[in-house]
Parts: C-alpha cells; sequence; structure tokens
C-alpha cells in the first residue's frame, strides 16, 4: 500500500480506508480487480463505502458528459465522492507515467481515446474484470482484462456545402485525388488521431504497396496542414469557409452544426475509420472498490446513455446514439467500416508518421 | 532580506564588497536570492538536460544514454530552413511590436495628446485576451473567407489577394500581439526618464526628431535592449502563431518542427524537446551577457536624481490631434478590431465570414451554455488566487533582484541571468518537468494550487525582471547615497526610497503577471489535480473540444472579467495616490 501524497488529510484516511477496506474484503487490491465472485457487487459497495472516492481523469467533455456521470454515479453510490481531471491523451498519458513512476498514483480509472493501449504497453496499468464488459461486441474487449472501450468515433470528410456543389462531393477515397481539390484539402496533424490514423486506414485496407501510390498522387494535392486546434476547430474553419473539404474529421460534428443551418455536411468514405476510447485501471490504485464501481456504471446501460447524450456513440448495442447522429453509423449508412484499435494505431503511428513527413510535409 | 551584513555600508558605497580585490566576493542578501532562484530553477533544468541526453522509455522514465536528438536537432533536413524561418519571424515580430509600442509609448508618456491615457485601458483589454484566442481572432478576419479578403475581392476583383498563412501573417500577428506588452514597458522606462534633456535640446534649436533620435532613444538604449531581447526570445519560442498560422502554409520553425517531432511516436518523448531547449538556454546566456556588457555603463543613463524627475509633456500644438488620431488607430487595431470579432463570433450558432445574415442568426446560446453550472464558476476563485499569489511573489523579488544587479553587487549579474532561464523553456516542456518535481517530492504538493503557484512564479520571473530592470536603471544612486549618509539601513533604502520610485513600473508590472499568470493554460494543466482547477484549464478543454463560436464566448468572458479586475486594480491604486 503507497500513501498518497496529494494532501497529508488524504494520505491518512486514503490509507486507514484502504487497509480497512483490504482487511475486511480479506483481498488484495489485485483480486478485487479481476474478481468474478458471485457476491463481488456487494464486496464493491463494502468496500467504496470504506474508501469514500474514487478519481476518474477522462478525455471526456467536462460539461456534457463527466458532470452527468459524476452525478448519476454519485446519486447510485451517495456514499463515494467521485472526482475527475480532464486531459487530452497527451496530457493523460503524461501524468499517469509520472504518478506511476513516482508511486504517487492519485488517479484510480483512467478513460480516454488512444490512451488505453498506450499506457498498457507501457506497464502503467493492471488488469481488471467488469461483468458489463462481457455484453459489449467483442472487439470493444481486451482479452487479457486490461482494456475495455468506453465509446466510439467515426472518422469521415466534411465539407462546405456552398463550395462543394452536391455532385462534386467526394465519395471515395480516389476521388480525393481529383485536381479540382489541389489546395483545397485541410487534415489535423500533431495527433494520433489526425494524419497518422487516415494513413493508417488507407495503408489497412490497401496494402503497403498501394497505399504508397495512393499517397503519391494525394501528395500533389498539397493538403493544408492544420496544426493546432481540434477536429472541431478544422470543421469550425470549413464551415467559415476557409477551406472547402477537411479530411478524417469526427463524422459527427459537421452533422450537429449542420442541424443548427451551418453550411456544412459530412461524407463516410469506405471503409471508414473507427475507433474506440477506453478505459484502464493504473497501477498502485488506490481505490480498487470503487474504481471497479465507477468501471460498472461507464459501460453500464445507464452509463452508455449519459455519453450518448453527450454526443458520443455508444459500445453498448443496446443503446443508441442521437438520432441526429445515426446517418453517419456506418452500419445504419450500409457502408464498410474499418475499426482500427489503439493497439494497431500505436503499432503504425510511428511508421505513418514518416510518411506523412516525407510526403505531405 | 538580511539588511547588516558584517560590513557596514560606508558613505557614497552601496556595498563595500565590490572594492575588495577578491572577485569571487558575493554579497550575503545575493547569495540567498541566488540560491532561492537555483532552487526553484535547477530541477527543470535537470529535467531537460536529462531528458535531452537520454532515451525517453515508453512509460515515460529515461533510458540509455543518447546524443541522437542533437544529431536529429543538426541533421535534419527541416533544421536549417526552420532557423533562418524563425530568426526572420521573431526579428520581424520584435521589429514590429518594439516600433508600435515605442510610438504608443512616446506619444502617451511625452505628449499632451488628447486621451492618451486611455491606451493603458486598451493594452490592458488586449493582455486579457489569451494569445490562442487572439491568434483565432486575427485568422477569422484576415483568413481566406474573412472580410479583409471579401474587400479586397469586391474592391479589385482579384480571386485571393491576401494570403496570411505566411511568413508576413505570422509576423504581423505575433508582432501586434506583443504590442501591448511593449508599450507597458517602454512607457515604465519613459516614465523614469528625465524630460528635462529633452527640453534642453529643442531649446538649444535641435528638432524634436532629433531630440528623440540624440536624446530620447539614446537613454532609453539599456532598457531598449533588454526589451527587444526579450519580444525576441518571446517571439523566438512563441507556438501558438507558429502552429495556427505558419503549419497551415507550410512555413516551419523551430518551435513547430519540436512540436512536430515530439508527436512523432504516440508515447511522451521530450528528447528532442529537451536538446532544443537546452541549444536556447546556451543561446540565450551569450544574449543576456551581450546585453550586461552593454549596460556596463548604466550609470550613464541614470536619470531619476534628488530633484523632481516627472517628466514634463511636450506640447504638440495643434499636431496633438494627429498623435490621438494616431493612438486611436492602433487602439482599433490593436484592441478593437481582433476583440471586435471575437464578440461578433460569440453571438453566432455558427461563422461564416461577416455576412448580413450572420447578424440576423445572433443568440446568447454560447453565453448560456458558458454561464450554467461549472465551467467558468468552478474555478473562478482558484484563478484569481493564482494570478494574484503569483504576482506578489514576482514583483518583490525581481525588484530585489534588479535592484541588485543595477546597482552591481557582487555576484549580482548572475541573478539576472539565472532569472532568465525560465524564459527559453517551452511551457509544456517546463509543466512536465514541474510536473515530475512535485509528484515525487515527499511534501504533499503534487496536484494542489500552491504547486501552480510556485511553477507560474517561475515562469513570469523573466518578465518582472524586465520590468524592474528598466525601472530601477535610471534611478541615480544619490537618492540611495543620500539615505545611507542619513543612517538608513539597506533594507530602509529599499524599502523607503526605491520601492516608492519605482512603485508605478512595480504596479504594472504586478497587473502584467497577474494577466499573463491567469491565462497561461499548459502549465497548470498538468500540475493541478481533481478540485484545483484554473479557469485557463477549462478554456483549454474548450479549445480541444468546443466550437469556434464557444471559445469566442469564454474569451469575451475571459476578456470582460480581466479588464474588471484590472480597472479595479487601477482605481485602488489612484485612491493610494500611484498612477499606473
Amino acid at each position: 500500500m503507497k500513501a498518497s501524497k496529494s494532501s497529508p488529510f488524504r494520505f491518512v484516511l486514503g490509507a486507514l480506508a484502504a487497509s480497512f477496506a483490504l482487511v475486511s474484503a480479506g483481498a488484495t487490491a489485485q483480486e478485487i480487480l479481476t474478481s468474478r465472485a458471485p457476491n463481488r457487487e456487494q464486496l464493491l459497495i463494502e468496500g467504496a463505502r470504506k474508501e469514500g472516492q474514487v478519481v476518474l481523469y477522462s478525455a471526456a467533455i467536462v460539461n456534457q458528459a463527466l458532470r452527468p456521470m459524476a452525478a448519476a454515479f454519485m446519486k447510485k453510490y451517495p456514499f463515494v465522492k467521485l472526482t475527475y481531471w480532464r486531459g487530452d491523451t497527451e496530457e493523460i498519458v503524461a501524468k499517469l507515467s509520472a504518478e506511476v513512476r513516482a508511486k504517487n498514483v492519485v488517479a484510480d480509472l483512467v478513460e480516454g481515446t488512444g490512451v488505453g493501449e498506450l499506457a498498457v504497453e507501457a506497464g502503467l496499468t493492471v488488469p481488471f474484470t467488469t461483468p458489463a464488459a462481457d455484453e459489449l461486441p467483442e472487439q470493444y474487449r481486451d482479452p487479457r482484462g486490461n482494456w475495455v472501450s468506453t465509446r466510439i468515433s467515426y472518422f469521415g470528410i466534411a465539407y462546405n456545402t456552398r463550395l462543394v456543389p452536391p455532385d462534386q462531393v467526394p465519395k471515395s477515397y480516389d476521388d480525393l485525388l481529383d485536381p479540382r481539390w489541389k489546395g483545397k484539402l485541410a487534415w489535423r496533424i500533431g495527433t494520433s488521431s489526425g494524419t497518422p490514423l487516415f494513413l493508417t486506414g488507407i495503408r489497412l485496407a490497401r496494402g503497403e504497396e498501394e497505399a504508397a501510390r495512393y499517397f503519391d498522387k494525394l501528395s500533389e494535392q498539397k493538403i493544408v496542414n492544420f496544426g493546432s486546434g481540434s477536429a472541431r476547430t478544422l470543421v469550425d474553419r470549413v464551415i467559415a469557409g476557409e477551406f472547402p473539404i477537411a479530411l478524417n474529421i469526427f463524422a459527427h460534428h459537421p452533422l450537429i452544426s449542420k442541424a443548427k443551418g451551418a453550411p456544412v455536411n459530412s461524407q463516410l468514405l469506405e471503409p471508414v475509420n473507427t475507433t474506440a476510447g477506453t478505459m484502464v485501471v493504473p497501477k498502485g490504485v488506490k481505490h480498487p472498490h470503487a474504481a471497479m464501481l465507477l468501471a460498472d456504471f461507464i459501460v453500464s446501460k445507464e452509463g452508455q446513455e449519459i455519453f450518448a447524450k453527450a454526443e458520443y456513440f455508444p459500445v453498448r448495442t443496446d443503446v443508441a446514439p442521437l438520432e441526429v447522429l445515426a446517418p453517419i453509423v456506418p452500419k445504419t449508412a450500409g457502408v464498410k467500416e474499418l475499426f482500427v484499435s489503439s493497439e494497431t494505431l500505436n503499432r503504425y503511428t510511428e511508421s505513418s508518421q514518416k510518411i506523412f513527413e516525407d510526403k505531405f510535409r | 532580506m538580511t539588511t547588516q551584513s558584517d560590513e557596514a555600508p560606508r558613505p557614497g558605497v552601496m556595498f563595500p564588497g565590490l572594492r575588495l580585490p577578491d572577485a569571487l566576493r558575493i554579497s550575503p542578501l545575493v547569495l540567498i536570492l541566488i540560491a532561492i532562484l537555483l532552487v526553484l530553477i535547477v530541477p527543470p533544468v535537470i529535467f531537460l538536460v536529462n531528458a535531452s541526453f537520454h532515451e525517453t522509455l515508453p512509460d515515460g522514465s529515461s533510458g540509455a544514454f543518447t546524443l541522437r536528438f542533437y544529431r536529429q536537432l543538426v541533421s535534419g533536413r527541416f533544421f536549417l530552413p526552420s532557423l533562418a524561418n524563425t530568426m526572420i519571424y521573431a526579428c520581424g515580430s520584435a521589429a514590429i511590436a518594439i516600433f508600435i509600442g515605442t510610438v504608443q509609448a512616446l506619444i502617451v508618456e511625452r505628449t499632451n495628446a488628447p486621451g492618451r491615457k486611455l491606451a493603458f485601458l486598451a493594452a490592458i483589454i488586449s493582455l486579457g485576451v489569451p494569445h490562442v484566442l487572439y491568434t483565432v481572432a486575427w485568422l477569422l478576419l484576415l483568413g481566406r473567407a474573412g472580410p479583409v479578403n471579401d474587400l479586397i475581392k469586391t474592391l479589385f476583383d482579384q480571386h485571393q489577394a491576401l494570403n496570411v498563412y505566411s511568413l508576413w501573417g505570422m509576423m504581423l500577428i505575433e508582432g501586434v500581439g506583443f504590442v501591448p506588452l511593449t508599450f507597458l514597458l517602454m512607457s515604465a522606462v519613459l516614465r523614469s526618464t528625465d524630460a528635462s534633456f529633452e527640453e534642453a535640446a529643442m531649446m538649444s534649436g535641435a528638432s524634436p526628431m532629433r531630440a528623440f533620435r540624440d536624446i530620447t532613444l539614446r537613454m532609453a538604449l539599456p532598457a531598449l535592449c533588454g526589451l527587444t531581447l526579450l519580444i525576441f526570445v518571446k517571439a523566438f519560442e512563441s507556438f501558438e502563431v507558429p502552429a495556427l498560422v505558419g503549419l497551415a502554409g507550410n512555413v516551419s520553425v523551430i518551435t513547430t518542427m519540436i512540436y512536430q517531432s515530439s508527436r512523432r511516436a504516440g508515447s511522451p518523448d521530450y528528447g528532442e524537446a529537451g536538446a532544443y531547449s537546452i541549444c536556447l538556454v546556451v543561446i540565450l546566456f551569450f544574449l543576456i551577457v551581450w546585453q550586461n556588457r552593454l549596460s556596463q555603463n548604466a550609470q550613464r543613463y541614470q536619470t531619476i536624481t534628488g530633484k523632481g524627475f516627472r517628466p514634463r509633456l511636450i506640447d504638440l500644438g495643434p499636431w496633438r490631434f494627429a498623435a490621438s488620431a494616431v493612438l486611436i488607430g492602433l487602439f482599433l487595431a490593436v484592441t478593437v478590431v481582433p476583440v471586435g470579432m471575437l464578440v461578433f463570433t460569440s453571438f453566432l450558432p455558427f461563422y461564416e465570414g461577416v455576412t448580413l445574415d450572420s447578424f440576423s442568426r445572433m443568440a446568447l446560446d454560447n453565453y448560456a451554455l458558458l454561464i450554467g453550472p461549472g465551467s467558468f464558476r468552478d474555478s473562478i476563485v482558484n484563478t484569481l488566487v493564482l494570478g494574484a499569489a503569483t504576482a506578489t511573489l514576482v514583483v518583490p523579488f525581481t525588484a530585489l533582484c534588479a535592484w541588485l544587479v543595477v546597482r552591481r553587487a557582487p555576484g549580482a549579474a548572475m541573478l539576472d541571468q539565472i532569472a532568465a532561464v525560465p524564459l527559453i523553456f517551452p511551457a509544456i516542456i517546463l509543466s512536465v518537468a514541474f510536473l515530475d518535481v512535485f509528484v515525487n517530492m515527499s511534501i504533499p504538493l503534487y496536484g494542489t494550487l500552491l504547486s501552480v503557484i510556485i511553477a507560474s512564479s517561475v515562469r513570469y520571473l523573466p518578465y518582472g525582471m524586465r520590468y524592474a530592470f528598466a525601472g530601477t536603471m535610471q534611478i541615480h544612486s544619490d537618492l540611495e547615497e543620500a539615505a545611507t549618509i542619513s543612517g538608513a539601513t539597506r533594507a530602509r533604502i529599499f524599502f523607503r526610497v526605491l520601492v516608492p520610485l519605482l512603485a508605478s513600473a512595480l504596479i504594472s508590472s504586478w497587473l502584467l503577471i497577474f494577466l499573463l499568470s491567469t491565462q497561461a493554460v499548459s502549465l497548470p494543466l498538468l500540475l493541478v489535480g481533481p478540485g484545483s482547477e484554473v479557469m485557463s484549464v477549462t478554456l483549454f478543454e474548450l479549445w480541444q473540444n468546443g466550437q469556434v463560436t464557444e471559445l469566442a464566448a469564454m474569451g469575451v468572458l475571459w476578456i470582460a472579467l480581466m479588464t474588471m479586475v484590472s480597472v479595479a486594480f487601477h482605481m485602488l491604486t489612484r485612491r493610494h495616490q500611484m498612477a499606473v
């Protein structure tokens, strides 16, 4: 049991609570995390009652997702205080690795896109089991129990409806090679869900040789490198008319703006790159009982409905995404989907980044 | 503060130690200050040096020794073009900022142009605008679909007239962005320069231009050099403008090059960024040594003596209205237009250029979202505490350091050099370094607001230093000598003679550091824990996930809040008879 250093008060409280919890349950933290005992939930609730708190690090939006998630969780388990810290993938990994190395772990559960596999590979996590994961499609859970998916993202292109006539909208990756789009395409660089994901998707779908030929042609389009700012702000620039077309953006963002009357729409290209956010448990977790209650809750129907309302795509098949977003779910649209797990993306990122630097920079 | 050292001050000599042949002699006070600085600055420096010479393992710890990052830095095919771009960009931005800022400061401090004092308000409003938003506002304005290009297209019937995504666009946006800072610093300098020399020159028949060139400019030279250095380095290490403007136009500079390389793999890798920072530290070290030599003869520039020193104003006659027009023009360009652009955008559901249609769509939705639970309300107290504490720590500390440096206390030159080091750390590197320091501390500081305050005090030390330095340089030692003769201790001299003379510079410095530290994003982001968030972190979240229109609304609220704080501060100090 490592001592928390975040505050002397928390240190004493945390140490006391944790040791009580362990004594009463008679189990190590790892046993709790991977418990499949029939009375698991009962044990977790008793333990969490003593732990009294749980800390979530997440990349989800605070107002629409984390805040309602915390409120609903604390309504269900009023004896656990849920606090959260929000950062992007890069920040989450930096903070998590610093905490684990210093054996001063504040986070109990870590959720985000691209965080999972990075953290697992770096040895920053421990395996865990949540029964709710059994209800998810197979690709959304790790057979070794290191991570469980929490939400899905579909990628597509955004186009300005004033600048791109309906009959000219690119419908396939090859349509992007049309000379009329030279200098008119933009994409987001500097993050693994940006250019590396786009390039990796093509490599996976077409094989290296054909992909290389495609990239040679694509590089002649002189794509604008959108350097700083989110995929969302890139869509905003398409709306503003700065760029007629943006590649590799979250396909639901244009739909949300379109519903407000903005001159923008999204188009799926086959196969649709799909990624999933995941959650992991850090090594040296201080509140294992409460962490497991929270993990259960996030993939429960109730938790997934909160994500769905926050404009995310749920991992559960029995929770539907927002109606306005349904058109870009590949299954609904009848378009083939290419699931790029964070493990795959992580493996390809460095080489895709090199392709970017050689051909597109 | 050690007020009484072993040696009693002799009349006319501030630091008797200077007379001793032993060059290594350091006054005890300086020693204490150096020790404080080292404690604050050495840990992140060690982290950087370490990162630059070692492989970063996937879990963030350091692996085998390597020189690969330095090799990569120098041998990369982007290095030389990027370095050239960086130099042009940093020089250009500094030139624009210094030129406009100096003109503005001259008009405000030296002439009787009507309404000139409002320039301070304008500068403070601009300083309250987070840099990222300021850049976005300029891009909305000058971008391909912006009103400026629309106008040019209509007037000249050209397909596309302006491409802001270019070196000149970067220099313009960055340079204009620094105008409020240069203006405030330059007016601090001018305010403490005796205008009687200029008057004497003009009485003897010199034209105002000549008086300006031969007297004003020369007297302000050391301070001006320091300021130029500050802006140059600031632009050199700036990130927002190169990333938003430069990358989109394929203009690569050093910072964006590092950014791209540090994001090459998925996991954190600070090696190349570390190598780059170390190179910059070395360059900066030489620049500061050079600047120190330049100000070696600082005595020649001391103009605040025992006699009345408040400068008198030059009567411009009818030209004073032209001077006011220049100020108004600058106010429009530097503050009104970009802030106006943000205000306009903040009321829209989406931005598609300045069109008549847009006006009919205006609504308060974005504000409703922000004022709702959370966001602002949770973090406002933390933010104000952070800004006030940082400024309150930095200002007196740097005033004392600057005084010792200017008075050439033995060893004090080192203070200046050490205090300038944080300037060249890219903020993201500094925050990772501090994260590493705090999370490993046995004192439970990690995740607390106090840790953010300590880190941002270090980050903004150099700004406080420049301000205090500019002010102190021109205070003649005869006042302090007079006090010494009358038996005052050094502490008494510092507090009763120096601080009142410096008051206006120190107050501006306080406000500046307050404004800068409250809007810093990457520094607090990694250091705060759940519950100790500050507002800029919320801003960052919006930046990552939000729409441009929501960001604009957040910016407008922010500017309003910062303006309120500044105005309140202004009124408070005025009541105490201190001009800001």
